[in-house]
């Protein structure tokens, strides 16, 4: 991350903003990536495409506008658009945008020695490939994918950020019989993924998970992967942290500050500074500077996450978590690096349910936290062996309640897109068999 | 161009235009643009492909240079694909009854303000109502010669209900999207209705899982097919061998009056006038008398596998084009809803749709309903909440036994390999046997 030598049409830009608005902000972003495909055990496709996109947001006597192009060329009409957006927008309290910290530092998550060539997604290909080959499952299909963006954030207070990011990923599917293993890895740097073992565990599952016996339907104490635990949390329990749904009625945990929402050996933070993660950031997407937020401790609800257009509306502070998807619409809440702590412990040497992953945790009742998933590489587990798969169940439950049934967590984390998860030991979970 | 066997480009340019309101305030609203293009290009060994932001379109010399670059990158493949024989043709987009573009976006807000104001009722803690509008001219040429363009526009609206007693919040959601026109004039009743079921919810009952009788409304059968057979019958996983329904052509999989369809020419939601790849959409019947007939194909996987239909290449806009439905249904039968009911006697009935998940490979689906009642003695009795369905879709297809002859389509959007398309899914009501039902709640 750095302090960015001024690019002319973003200065030009800023300026023509000035004239008719309060503030305004430019978030651009340009970037190369390139991708291979598998189709069984040959690459079939290799892609390479170029990106560019320009956000504009003014704010004007409390009216947010936003537009945005795929042409910076063009940015005088998507100024233009933004400001019409303003005019249609409710006006709010508005505490400004924030204005320059100077501070030169590396960027976190910019690997210099990433090569965004295919021939190296062909490689990663191969290394998948070899692991896979470990265990008698085939290969349906498979993915490689290197990336390098540059991003630039830039306001009318004078904050001038531009960023570099890389992510390279790899994923794989396989298949044995009628008996399905999927597994993926990613980072923001080339030496943290591991493509062999991402096809060693995809074809174990496929064929470890291959003869399944049903269970009868009852209460059992279950294992959540942290696949699985990233399923449920992120559809239903991380946004319910949100101070958006909390303000506007659509948050379960609204008045659960100061209270028990989780085992008192569970924690969550969101920490943007944690070395080597995917999400790590100075900077929030307003330019906001970043600091470790603790949003449970030991299982007490003691935060909600606010970006600054939420924050100055319900006389709270940013928390500088601000979050884009990408160059479109307007920042959003979110986080960086989310992190489920607490005592690590062991938790499969005693019989139980693990759950690799689950089929349909996006249909979970979001408000009130119900679900029930198809179970996805569910076995029964001892002395940290995977024993006998289970062909199929279903787990039932809520996503809120479960929470106060943490028997414990594992010593192993996992990244799992921006949720950094330890596997999770639930006791008695309603299972539905078949 | 040495090397070269076929290429195709896609540029696609437009707009989107969006409102969200979230308890009478207007939280945004307005344009944005895109320009975005894919250009395949198919060499001895395989695709190599070239996705271009901001495309200007050029011939000649430039032209030539982005097929090279497009052909460098198939060095690293080793695929020897083959393109099927595909008929041609465009059909005529629909007329639209009333262009959004002649709405000013002033109109439209107050009306979509209208249909947010009237989730209003007693116990509702928060209303949310989003507008999306979606202009696209596409122009689609190859190395063939065929060449397409035509423009669509695409809009529709959804309103959330949030009802909350005690610590119990319960939501109500509707949606309506359209390619025949503006289509935000009186829908003030799909407000109030998901206001309605968000209360109602909180007094339902968590349902008890198990095994049962289940009536399936038209939105949700019409999910039902396309989870439990839908994506099972794209072409492109057929040929990777991660669909349980791969070589099983002409074997029976439901019973006689069991027709599922996919059909990109319906002027559905999920209505193509050209497929992404310049192939003519058409009907085709999935499975035809409880028979697997047909699978949905692009020109590769039709080369690949056969046993099907091309012309099922869908893409986002600078997205390489992939097997995928659009408006996906189960024929109806002749059976009336009264009938389907009281066949049913004791069960229940789920309605409305919270999407659904399948793996294919697997051949093991689930989806969950918006809310439910228990069916007693053919008559719904209590409400119920968060009801899921799974099952298996080799043998769950037998349990459709009746089909009723109340056929609805609902609009939607299917992700597949990180692109949502717009789809449509229907059926008429249909009563199923032995279904999985998942639900927390105990006796």
């Amino acid at each position: 991350m750095r302090w960015l030598v001024a690019v002319a049409w973003i200065e030009e830009l800023i300026r023509e903003a000035e004239r008719s608005v309060d503030e305004a902000e430019v978030y651009f972003v340009e970037g190369t990536s390139v991708s291979a495909d598998l189709k069984k055990k040959k690459v079939s496709l290799a892609t390479r495409s170029q990106d560019c996109g320009l956000g504009i947001r003014t704010i004007h006597a409390g009216r947010i506008g936003s537009s945005s192009t795929n042409d910076p060329g063009q940015w005088r009409e998507c100024l233009k658009a933004a400001i019409a957006s303003g005019k249609l927008a409710t006006p709010q309290e508005w505490e400004g945008l924030p204005g320059p910290e100077h501070q030169d530092s590396p960027a976190l998550t910019f690997d210099d020695t990433m090569k965004i060539e295919p021939g190296v997604a062909r490689a990663l290909l191969d290394q998948m490939i070899e692991g896979a080959s470990n265990h008698p499952a085939e290969i349906t299909s498979g993915s490689a994918g290197l990336s390098s963006i540059k991003v630039t954030l830039a306001n009318s207070h004078g904050v001038r950020i531009a960023d570099r990011h890389t992510s390279v990923s790899v994923s794989l599917e396989a298949i044995h019989g009628q008996s399905t293993g999927f597994e993926y890895d990613h980072s923001w740097s080339f030496d943290r993924i591991d493509p062999s073992r991402v096809g060693e565990r995809a074809t174990f599952f496929a064929s470890e998970s291959a003869g399944g016996k049903d269970i009868p339907t009852g209460d059992y104490p279950v294992l959540l992967s942290p696949l699985a635990y990233a399923e449920l949390l992120g559809t239903v329990f991380v946004p319910a942290l949100n101070g958006r749904n909390v303000h506007a009625g659509r948050s379960k945990l609204a008045q659960s500050l100061s209270k028990q929402v989780a085992d008192p050996g569970i924690s969550m933070y969101d920490d943007p500074h944690l070395p080597g993660a995917a999400g790590s950031t100075r900077y929030d997407a307003e330019g906001s500077p970043t600091r470790r937020l603790d949003l449970i401790r030991d299982g007490i609800l003691c935060a909600f996450v606010y970006d600054i257009r939420t924050a100055s509306r319900y006389g709270k502070k940013t928390t500088a978590s601000a979050v884009r998807g990408g160059y479109g619409g307007s920042p959003s809440i979110g986080h960086h690096n989310f992190v489920v702590d607490g005592k690590r412990d062991t938790v499969d040497d005693e019989r139980v349910l693990y759950v690799h992953t689950v089929i349909g945790a996006h249909t979970a009742n979001p408000m009130s936290g119900e679900f029930s998933v198809e179970l996805a590489n569910a076995f029964w587990m001892e002395d940290g062996e995977f024993q006998a798969p289970i062909r199929s169940a279903m787990l039932s439950g809520n996503v809120f309640d479960l929470h106060h049934a943490i028997a414990g967590l594992s010593q192993k984390t996992r990244t799992v897109g921006s949720l950094i998860l330890p596997s999770v030991k639930l006791n008695k979970q309603h299972i539905i068999g078949k | 161009m040495s090397g070269i066997s076929y290429y195709d480009l896609r540029h696609v340019t437009g707009e989107v235009t969006h409102i969200d309101i979230d308890n009478s305030v207007v939280e945004s609203a307005g344009t944005s643009f895109f320009n975005k293009a894919i250009l395949r290009v198919l060499t001895g060994t395989g695709w190599g492909i070239l996705q271009i932001d901001n495309y200007t379109p050029c011939s000649g010399r430039t032209f030539d240079e982005l097929l090279e670059r497009a052909a460098r990158l198939a060095r690293i493949t080793e695929e020897n694909v083959r393109l099927g024989d595909v008929p041609r043709g465009q059909l005529a987009v629909p007329p639209l009854k009333e262009d959004p573009r002649d709405v000013s976006i002033e109109e439209k807000s107050s009306l979509l303000a209208e249909i947010e104001k009237s989730a209003t009722l007693p116990g509702i803690v928060n209303r949310r109502a989003g507008y999306i509008e979606r202009t696209e001219q596409v122009r689609f040429a190859d190395s063939s010669g065929n060449e397409y363009s035509y423009e669509m526009s695409r809009s529709g609206f959804n309103v959330l209900a949030v009802a909350s007693r005690n610590d119990n919040v319960q939501m109500g959601y509707e949606r309506e999207h359209s390619l025949d026109g503006f289509n935000l004039r009186h829908q003030q009743h799909l407000g109030k209705k998901a206001a309605e079921i968000a209360i109602a919810l909180l007094d339902a009952t968590a349902a008890k899982g198990g095994k049962m009788r289940v009536v399936l409304d038209p939105e949700l059968a019409g999910v039902f097919a396309h989870e439990a057979v839908g994506h099972a019958s794209e072409g492109d996983l057929i040929q990777e061998g991660s669909s349980v329904l791969k070589g099983r052509t002409g074997e029976r999989i439901g019973n006689e009056f069991l027709s599922i369809v996919d059909d990109p020419s319906f002027h559905g939601f999920g209505f193509d006038p050209v497929d992404a790849e310049g192939v003519a959409v058409t009907r085709t019947e999935i499975i035809r008398r409880g028979v697997i007939n047909a699978f949905l194909h692009s020109r590769e996987s039709l080369a690949a596998v056969g046993n099907g239909v091309a012309g099922h290449a869908r893409a986002m806009p600078g997205e390489p084009p992939l097997v995928r439905m659009s408006n996906t249904f189960i024929e109806n039968g002749d059976s009336t809803k009264e009938e389907i009911f009281a066949e049913c006697k004791n069960g229940i009935y789920l309605a409305g749709s919270r999407g659904g998940q399948v793996d294919p490979g697997r051949g093991v689906f689930q989806f969950n309903a918006e809310y439910g009642y228990l069916v007693k003695d053919g008559e719904c009795t209590k409400m119920v909440r968060d009801v899921s369905l799974s099952g298996d879709i080799l043998t769950t297809l037998h349990g459709i036994v009746l089909c009723g002859n109340d056929r609805k389509m609902s609009p939607g959007y299917c992700g597949k390999g990180g692109q949502s398309v717009p789809v449509s899914d229907g059926a008429p009501h249909i009563l199923l046997n032995d279904a999985v039902v998942g639900g927390s709640g105990v006796d």
